[in-house]
């Protein structure tokens, strides 16, 4: 009997040593690679590490933190205000606009439906950045960009789309819902074709309205289907970089706009002005703010399926 | 009667409004297009049309010879293919044990990933220059193919793992009954198995290191280390103006391998994606 518990005990540790062995180099991998830069970085953030004191820099415990959390005008506060802002007016219009154009694509009789399906994930299928790069030179260039030579054969003046913060804001929310509508016209096109056609029939026996029908029905049924996709679709809106990088801030091509959502205020500050403390406990921050979202993220989806 | 034509009135009406849309969404690429195959570039003239008067590929023949686009070409790939293969040899393995196999301190792993997963690699970007440098690894390829790997690894974890759940496990308790050993169910049977999302995750880390610029900008220096997306990004950067025809005809070189990707792939994207628990 003994023997045998040994023998099973044994068993158990070869295995959970062989499959620490087949884990091992890609946990080895993360450890070194991901996990051991995030730790760096969190002791970077306690000091005053920055171009001038890039090797004999001091410790200035909280202070970095301080000024980002207290300091109203070291600007990450603002940033921060503007990335939750920037997060839900795009997640609205992302919502509203799939919502309809799915909705119409499922319109019984419209035969082309595949072919307009096609033409509107292109968007998806193209390199992000080069996209940007495009949107930036061919259509917002204020001298030879399409939007104001159209324009100028109006007889109107030329406009600064990326100049101000306001214009900045409204042409980097065009081109992320450009981005980004393709992947959650997908979602929700999807989502409507797996839905019981049957409830629609009794609705429209009683004579439920379309308003009432999608109030009542449509939204209800597919919210949990959508839910995981929507969930992603706001980290990534919330960790955009790309967008607001490339059209306004790029090194030697600033436009003027003084946009920042917390991810180009941290790389501004790191590789910029090269206040690496400073940015460092900005990224600390940020990556504490998201872990606090994964976990109300997960518990909200929980309260959902219960 | 009426509510026949009212209803084909509106059919029209949607029609008309998805070509509408559908032109609109393309215009940026169309434009791109056409500027990059115009040969007088009248930029600045009044009388813009759409499609070109007088053809040319002389934009595309710059790209090749004058830029040194084939060298970041083979940049890129070289860099790719050694992320790739890297991040799937460590990375196919390692989601299969933590798909099957219960050992101590699985699901703590598990759920470290899900909160390294938020991270964005680019809030790290300060320690890891500063890590590197004293290895001497920046301005290297091996130093991008450390930041990729690592950067991948923890997504080529999840979107496999996500799928080998989705096997049953039935199939390989059989073929152990019959005798088979690890090694031999690993490579006969669940290989083949995982080829969907194998071939998305490996798609996926290909389509990163093609697309990614901001590491490349930062930590090469010189154009000839630069790879395609830091390539492009230098094009544009540099003569605003005078190069934007070559940049358009560059831009859509760039794309279009994974644009083909792209289609190609579709039905699988979507599958091989959405079965995984974590995703871009």
């Amino acid at each position: 009997m003994t023997n045998n518990g040994t023998n099973k005990e044994n068993c158990k540790r070869k295995d959970a040593l062989i499959s620490y062995l087949w884990a091992g180099p890609s946990l080895i991998l993360i450890a070194l690679i991901v996990v051991f830069p995030i730790l760096y970085t969190a002791y970077i953030s306690f000091t005053n590490m920055n171009v001038y004191h890039w090797n004999n820099y001091e410790f200035v415990g909280l202070h970095n933190y301080v000024n980002a959390l207290l300091v109203f005008d070291s600007g990450f506060l603002s940033a921060l205000l503007m990335t939750i802002f920037w997060t839900l007016v795009n997640m609205v219009l992302q919502l509203v606009i799939a919502f309809v154009l799915a909705s119409l694509l499922n319109i019984k009789k419209l035969r082309l439906r595949n072919v307009y399906k096609t033409l509107l994930i292109f968007p998806w299928a193209m390199p992000g950045y080069v996209s940007i790069l495009l949107w930036k030179t061919g259509m917002f260039n204020s001298q030879f960009g399409l939007l104001n030579q159209f324009l100028a054969k109006l007889g109107k003046e030329p406009v600064r789309w990326l100049g101000t913060n306001t214009m900045a804001f409204i042409s980097c929310t065009v081109v992320n819902l450009w981005l980004a509508l393709p992947f959650m016209i997908t979602i929700i096109d999807g989502a409507l074709q797996s839905l019981d056609k049957s409830y629609y029939e009794n609705a429209l026996l009683e004579g439920a309205t379309w308003t009432q029908r999608t109030r009542y029905i449509t939204v209800p049924m597919i919210k949990p289907i959508i839910a995981p996709s929507v969930v992603i679709t706001i980290f990534t809106t919330f960790k955009q970089f790309d967008v607001i990088y490339l059209l306004t801030q790029q090194v030697g091509s600033k436009t003027g706009s003084s946009l920042h959502t917390i991810l180009t205020y941290a790389y501004e500050n790191a590789f910029i002005t090269n206040n690496y403390g400073y940015s460092s406990a900005v990224s600390i921050i940020i990556f504490a703010l998201l872990i606090l979202f994964t976990i109300l993220g997960e518990r909200g989806g929980k309260g959902e399926k219960a | 009667m009426r509510g026949k034509k009212k209803e084909k009135l509106l059919l029209l009406l949607v029609n008309l409004l998805f070509i509408v849309i559908c032109f609109g969404v393309l215009v940026p690429v169309l434009y791109a297009l056409s500027v990059s195959l115009n040969e007088n570039n009248s930029l600045l003239s009044s009388e813009f049309s759409f499609i070109p008067r007088k053809m040319t590929l002389e934009n595309y023949r710059a790209v090749f010879f004058d830029e040194p686009i084939l060298l970041w070409l083979k940049n890129s790939v070289i860099l790719a293919v050694i992320t790739l293969g890297i991040s799937m040899s460590c990375g196919i393995p390692a989601a299969y044990v933590f798909s099957r196999r219960q050992f101590p301190g699985r699901k703590a792993i598990l759920r470290g990933l899900v909160l390294l997963y938020a991270f964005p690699s680019l809030l790290s970007m300060t320690a890891l220059y500063k890590l590197l440098t004293p290895m001497g690894l920046i301005n290297t390829k091996a130093g991008l193919v450390i930041v990729y790997t690592g950067t991948m690894a923890v997504f080529a974890l999840w979107n496999m793992k996500g799928y080998f759940d989705t096997i049953p496990v039935e199939i390989e308790e059989a073929a152990k009954v019959d005798g088979a050993s690890p090694m031999q169910i690993v490579t006969r049977i669940v290989l083949p198995l995982a080829k969907p999302t194998i071939a998305v995750t490996a798609m996926m880390i290909l389509i990163y290191v093609w697309n990614e610029y901001i590491f490349a900008i930062n930590f090469m220096m010189g154009s000839d280390t630069y790879t395609l997306a830091a390539g492009l990004n230098s094009l544009q950067a540099t003569e605003m103006s005078g190069s934007w025809p070559v940049f358009s005809a560059a831009s859509l070189v760039v794309s279009l391998p994974i644009l083909i990707i792209f289609f190609a792939l579709q039905k699988n994207m979507t599958t091989g994606l959405t079965s995984g628990g974590v995703k871009g």
